[in-house]
């Protein structure tokens, strides 16, 4: 099964299947085994070959607080309200349709035209922040309404990107 | 001895100050506010008493309530921690009156010790080296703006009412004072309710170098040797240790009985620390006396083997101390981090909200004094201090490795800490070789925005989520189901089940 998570800004996908007692987790890098235990609600165990982690995790309606080795991860699940049901806090129509900037940083390329028809997770345009480039996704299926940014902009966090409808 | 001791504090200093009257055999009653009936320290107290709404004027500062929450339930003593009434005259005072024990130094040397510019003159009339600066306060700018030239750039505003970093500022043009002098009485007026601000010349390079004194009401008295609390942000301190890298026994001893001559001049009894500025010359200077227990005192529990809040009781009770300065060994290293909830990439703009998960670090030498647990709330209301976490080790090396070591078993998840950033700080080759100064922060970690994370990790926290989510998915839809309705109950009712596991 495929999963997709907002990590620091960027989506990032995920695919893991049970296969017995195991677990198989597939990314851009390949495939490998995963042998996973829960510990308790919050402790998994997970091991990958012979290395061995303790998993910290807590959840909060659409995000996930992971730590690992001193290291804390927030992860968000993408939006999607085009499924008919609401993840995470109440979003209102406005905010579904227009699409915003996760964190600081610069436009640099817009991938779609007004008046456009896209579908739901859609690449519409790529911010870069901290020398990574970010997917801006659809978040519905539609058409675009209006772009508020072109290449080569500086963007807020929360400053729209692209509406529609 | 006492039988039931009220604690008129909330948080860890409530929680460690429950346990020490629990190892006493002595009952414990906590007051709280309305936010804070779920809080540790009413949890942990034997008994407990609300003292009014959320904000700390109408309940922790409450001097009415907090007395007749101590008349109510027959508490014969009254432990005020840090913060809120602890340094409060007028309290102690009343407590007198309604024949309750404070445990705490007497009224009349809180007093004294309160006024920093009246506890400046006491110090400089001793014998006792002080910041060269004002003796008084000024109504007039143009007052100030001319001892600042006499005492020569850059000076340090400080309220007189109080420490704490509230009001504090430091000029180093004249162009800079006026503003700065009404931002420092304007911080000093909502902090103390007392506008009046001193200036004191500006040592740099200089460190904060503490004295833990123990006075018994019969006139003995012994130090518990020096910590270090150089690094601090916005003048607040956030690490803390013992031994201090800066001094030799000569100069320790000096220090220490220029400490105890200090509380004496002050007519001081109770635990209290005598605060000094030691500048690179190693010449030292009185800064003012911490009329409490203090935030940092298990540090030097650790290196003296002295249970501090033990030794109040006893004293408030009139005992008189058990052992004399040649019995006390400074033993080991101890470091001490606060734990805040507060955004160190934002600011130190403080954070709340719940603690989803905690994870307490543990493990041989560490010490955890803590008042949250996991599921609890962080309210806006008060201090962001959530725990410290204190470790010992023969020598500064081990001590430093055992720090970094703890701090990584820590976890807590849903509010911002500092944890974070004090890792980075305790790492610092500058701070390993011991070179903390107050500008430590500053110079060093002024615009950190933390460490890249390691994609590797970045790639087990994938795999958990998605572990997490596709054990919690049994019966939610997926992106593509077929079966999907805007109103569908199951739906959404598939969406909670995410927490539960195997």
């Amino acid at each position: 099964m495929e999963f997709e998570y907002i990590i620091d800004g960027r989506l990032r996908t995920i695919s893991l299947e049970k296969k017995g007692d195991i677990y198989i987790v597939s990314d851009g890098d390949g495939s490998h085994e995963a042998d996973i235990q829960v510990i308790s609600p919050h402790i998994f165990s997970i091991k990958i070959g012979e290395r061995s982690i303790r998993a910290y995790m807590a959840r909060d309606k659409d995000k996930r607080y992971i730590q690992l080795d001193g290291v804390q991860f927030l992860l968000t699940e993408p939006s999607q309200q085009g499924d008919g049901f609401q993840v995470g806090e109440e979003q209102s129509k406005e905010d579904i349709l227009l699409i915003k900037a996760p964190m600081p940083g610069k436009v640099i390329k817009i991938n779609v035209a007004e008046k456009d028809k896209v579908r739901k997770n859609q690449t519409l345009a790529i911010v870069e922040a901290m020398k990574m480039e970010n997917e801006i996704k659809a978040s519905i299926d539609g058409t675009v309404k209006k772009i508020y940014c072109s290449p080569g902009d500086f963007v807020e966090t929360q400053n729209p990107l692209i509406e529609l409808e | 001895m006492f039988k039931k001791i009220l604690i008129a504090n909330r948080g860890e200093i409530a929680c460690r100050i429950i346990k020490g009257c629990r190892e006493m055999g002595i009952s414990t009653v906590a007051v709280y506010s309305d936010v804070d009936r779920k809080s540790l320290h009413v949890q942990t107290a034997d008994e407990a008493v609300c003292i009014g709404p959320a904000p700390a004027v109408e309940s922790y500062l409450n001097v009415d309530s907090v007395i007749q929450a101590s008349l109510k339930t027959g508490a014969e003593a009254i432990h005020p921690g840090y913060g809120f009434l602890a340094e409060n005259a007028g309290f102690a005072r009343r407590c007198e009156d309604e024949k309750i024990v404070f445990i705490g130094p007497n009224s009349k040397a809180m007093e004294l010790v309160g006024d920093k510019i009246r506890s400046r003159q006491t110090m400089e009339k001793a014998g006792i080296p002080i910041i060269p600066g004002m003796k008084g306060t000024h109504k007039k700018i143009s007052d100030y703006q001319a001892d600042a030239k006499k005492i020569g750039f850059p000076v340090m505003i400080k309220a007189s009412a109080g420490g704490g970093g509230k009001g504090m500022r430091i000029v180093s043009e004249e162009k800079e004072l006026k503003e700065a002098l009404e931002a420092g009485q304007r911080e000093a007026k909502s902090a103390f309710g007392d506008e009046s601000v001193y200036l004191e010349k500006y040592i740099e390079e200089s460190r904060h170098v503490e004295f833990q004194v123990l006075a018994d009401n019969f006139g003995s008295m012994v130090h518990l040797f020096e910590r270090e609390c150089s690094i601090q942000r916005r003048h607040q301190k956030i690490i803390e240790e013992s031994p201090s890298q800066a001094l030799d026994p000569a100069l320790r001893e000096k220090m220490g009985e220029t400490a105890k001559k200090v509380m004496q001049v002050s007519g001081y009894n109770n635990a209290g620390t005598v605060e000094f500025l030691l500048d690179k010359d190693k010449d030292f200077y009185f800064l003012e006396v911490n009329a409490r227990l203090q935030v940092e005192h298990p540090v030097t529990e650790l290196i003296s083997g002295v249970d501090l809040v033990h030794q109040q009781i006893k004293i408030a009770s009139g005992e008189k101390l058990a052992f004399v300065q040649e019995d006390l060994e400074q033993k080991g290293h101890a470091i001490e981090c606060r734990i805040y909830a507060e955004d160190p990439v934002n600011n130190f703009l403080p954070s709340s909200g719940r603690v989803l998960f905690l994870k307490e670090p543990s493990g041989p030498g560490v010490r955890h004094d803590c008042g949250i647990y996991s599921g609890c709330d962080v309210p806006i209301y008060y201090d962001p201090i959530l725990a410290k976490l204190i470790v010992w080790a023969e020598s500064r090396d081990q001590s430093c490795l055992r720090m970094l070591e703890a701090l990584n078993d820590y976890v807590i998840l849903g509010v911002k800490t500092s944890i974070d950033f004090l890792k980075d700080v305790i790492a610092h080759p500058k701070f390993q070789s011991g070179q903390t100064t107050t500008s430590f922060l500053n110079k060093h970690f002024k615009n950190w925005k933390g460490k890249d994370k390691s994609e590797d990790l970045e790639k087990l926290a994938l795999i958990a989520a998605s572990f997490d989510s596709l054990n919690g998915s049994f019966g939610r839809a997926g992106p593509s189901a077929e079966l999907k309705s805007e109103y569908s109950p199951w739906l959404s009712l598939g969406k909670w089940r995410i927490g539960g596991g195997k």
